[in-house]
């Protein structure tokens, strides 16, 4: 016993030395970055140059709550594409993975690359070709639209409707297969028994899906519009690229601004590093606050 | 309690690094010793690298410069310049010597990290008398530092197709004022068979303006004076009601491709739009004419600045303000980097060169450097601010609002001047 208890003593600090790298990494990059915007979101802090970071306190979110003219605009235009962008894609990623799940499928492989591959195309190259397509007057799109109706050409890049419209569509092609995937090993968990059973019962194929498959994926569902709000929150990119960048600040009216949009600008164009990070934490407590609801309601639908 | 003495502990650390980084080093920089070997690190964008090394490679820079050596980090517009800003955002050591595009220069200009080039031992001020004047403006601070040397400037003309022109009975020489412009465009749009007489109505939003290169502050108040900015919106407006623009976004693929199907007659753009043109987009010579703007409106749209990062070691500070001195100040780096890259010379001095006024193959035989010439030397002078940036992006904005007709010009303006005041104050 004597011996154990040396040995386990001698052992200790093996154990934390195999897994300090990974903490060593996380303070370094993840855990000191976090506390240090914390810090800087009370200071009037440039990113550049020589002056001293001034203290403000609130002055900073206060600003961005009560002043700033692009924020809640930058905060709907986010909400509205995590509806159209994100979110829906749950409606269509979990009839497909069922379709794809479906015994009489053939090439499911083929099917899922196909779906996946999206997923993991460069983002630039994704919204360069959609530009193209979606171009007034020499894009693919209206020149379809062209041969079912004579109204004028849609100004897709142009106009605020057509902004929201074309990067709910860049962003519903380039996640669906994402969580399709993650759809389709939640179904493959769901024992076969009770589909079984439904049908000896003579539930129909739909009844079979809203009574059983459903139900038995919330967890799945939770998560899967867990990291849809996480991700869609931080919606930059896609908007950055399509509307022109910085200069333009979301196109046409502000149409494609997003709050990380925003908070980038703020931060990297406008130089207010402080501000920049208030803003980076009102966008975390809105996640939270999605979460929080997103997570009551599936604990609602559980029963 | 552990826990919550790690993070008082790492606030700590934060705070002192924080306070760390805005430390400012007192230096004491030397003259250049000629006899020391050097290799000067050199940041650029685009092609400059190509037109740099043309002159390093040239007789009259190596008999001057023969210990010193260069070595270039090149990288895309974009990426030069996210990169420096990183770097400067750091306190990090940066190359010896920086370029920036004038857009650029207005971040830099009051918020430091940048060598003042006003002090000693660099003393540029009796380095820039014969450098355009607009240009040292842009990059001098309220307190009269000079943060960056000009060394190439893009006097904004007008070019037009000369078989365009001819073909629709009109003349764009000296057009007296932009109503004439406009009605000189609407003769030389066939928007039928694809032929517009400008890319984009938002193309000449910015010339009224001095190219938006500064003065977007006026004694600290936005978008002053208003008649100016106003004025701006409504020729968008004039343009886009002739109708004759082809609604296409600079740079976009159906632009380049309308420039190389010789769609678009005109354009408003700065003197390196030739090399554009020449190289990429219209290369047949005898095509393409250059004209004074409307009005004989002076204006900026580009230029290129040379400077010395706050970072860079004492010891090397003098080699490179040397190099940026050669860059800017001497008439053969001058005309090299005009002769290989169309970046047009800040250096007034070369503006009397024989090479001005000769005749350009690729204009039909034009004199068009004496055009960019007399432009450069009468481009008014404007005040850039750290707040430039955001303004332009608010300001695009309400030209996007008139070109779409959901707002007009008084509304547009007074929509964008909102939102600068609750943005910049």
């Amino acid at each position: 016993m004597q011996t154990i208890i040396r040995k386990s003593r001698k052992q200790g600090w093996y154990p934390y030395l195999f897994v300090s790298p990974f903490f060593i990494l996380f303070c370094v990059f993840g855990l000191y970055p976090i506390l240090y915007s914390i810090f800087t979101s009370f200071f009037d802090w440039k990113l550049i140059g020589t002056s001293a970071p001034r203290f403000v306190g609130l002055g900073n979110y206060t600003n961005v709550l009560t002043q700033d003219p692009f924020f809640w605009k930058a905060l709907l235009n986010t909400v509205i594409l995590l509806v159209t962008g994100s979110l829906l894609q749950h409606f269509i990623a979990i009839p497909l993975a069922i379709m794809i799940n479906s015994k009489t499928v053939k090439g499911k492989e083929f099917f899922k690359t196909s779906f996946f591959l999206p997923y993991i195309t460069s983002t630039v190259s994704v919204v360069i070709i959609f530009g193209v397509l979606f171009d007034t007057n020499y894009g693919i799109v209206n020149w379809l639209i062209g041969f079912v109706s004579d109204a004028a050409k849609i100004r897709w890049l142009q106009e605020s409707f057509g902004i929201k419209v074309v990067l709910s569509v860049v962003l519903n092609w380039k996640y669906i297969g994402w969580n399709m995937v993650i759809y389709l090993a939640g179904l493959q968990a769901i024992p076969y028994e009770l589909y079984e059973a439904a049908m000896i019962d003579g539930a129909s194929t739909l009844r079979k899906h809203i009574s059983i498959t459903i139900p038995q994926l919330l967890p799945i569902i939770f998560f899967g519009v867990a990291l849809s709000i996480i991700g869609g929150m931080q919606i930059f990119e896609e908007p950055f690229i399509l509307t022109g960048g910085y200069e333009q600040l979301g196109g046409h009216q502000n149409s494609g601004l997003t709050a990380a949009y925003y908070l980038m600008f703020t931060a990297f164009k406008a130089y207010r590093l402080g501000k920049g990070s208030a803003i980076a934490w009102l966008i975390f407590l809105v996640i939270l606050t999605l979460n929080g609801v997103n997570r009551y309601v599936t604990k609602k639908l559980e029963g | 309690m552990k826990a919550t003495k790690f993070l008082a502990t790492l606030a700590l650390a934060g705070l002192a690094l924080g306070a760390m980084s805005c430390a400012k080093k007192a230096e004491v920089v030397q003259a250049l010793d000629p006899n020391t070997p050097y290799e000067v690190t050199i940041g650029v964008y685009g092609d400059l690298e190509k037109a740099y090394v043309a002159v390093f490679n040239s007789p009259d820079f190596k008999a001057k410069f023969p210990k010193v050596t260069f070595k270039f980090q090149t990288s895309d517009f974009g990426g030069h310049h996210n990169r420096l800003t990183t770097v400067l955002a750091a306190n990090e050591r940066a190359n010896d010597i920086e370029a920036l595009e004038v857009g650029f220069i207005a971040q830099f200009v009051e918020s430091g990290g940048l060598t003042d080039l006003n002090t000693a031992p660099f003393n540029a001020r009796q380095a820039t008398k014969d450098i355009v004047k607009f240009a040292l403006a842009n990059a001098t601070t309220t307190k009269d530092s000079l943060i960056a040397m000009p060394v190439d400037i893009a006097p904004a003309v007008l070019f037009y197709r000369e078989d365009l022109a001819r073909n629709a009975g009109v003349t764009m020489d000296n057009l007296p004022s932009w109503d004439a412009y406009i009605d000189a465009m609407k003769k030389l749009a066939d928007t039928k068979n694809g032929v517009f007489a400008i890319e984009h109505p938002a193309a000449v939003q910015a010339i009224p303006l001095n190219g938006g290169k500064g003065g977007w502050l006026k004694d600290n108040k936005p978008l002053e004076p208003k008649e100016k900015f106003l004025g701006a919106l409504e020729l968008v407006r004039k343009v886009k009601a002739a109708g004759v623009d082809g609604d296409l976004g600079a740079w976009s693929g159906p632009w380049s491709q309308a420039y190389i199907d010789g769609k678009i007659a005109t354009i408003v753009n700065g003197a390196w739009f030739g090399g554009t043109l020449r190289t990429w987009l219209s290369p047949e010579p005898g095509k393409w004419r250059v004209a004074y703007l409307p009005g004989k409106m002076m204006a900026s749209l580009g230029g290129t600045y040379l400077a010395i990062p706050a970072t860079t070691p004492a010891d090397r500070k003098p080699v490179a303000w040397e190099i940026i001195k050669y860059l800017a100040t001497s008439p053969s780096a001058q005309l090299i980097t005009f002769r290989e890259i169309d970046a047009f010379p800040a250096l007034t001095s070369v503006y009397k060169d024989p090479v001005m006024d000769e005749d350009v193959t690729f204009y039909g035989g034009q004199k068009v450097r004496r055009i960019f010439a007399d432009v450069a030397l009468n481009i008014p002078e404007n005040k850039v601010s750290e707040f430039d940036n955001v303004i332009l992006s608010i300001w695009n904005g309400a030209v996007s609002e008139v070109v779409n007709g959901t707002l007009s010009p008084e509304q547009a303006y007074e929509t964008a001047l909102t939102k600068v005041k609750a943005t910049i104050y």
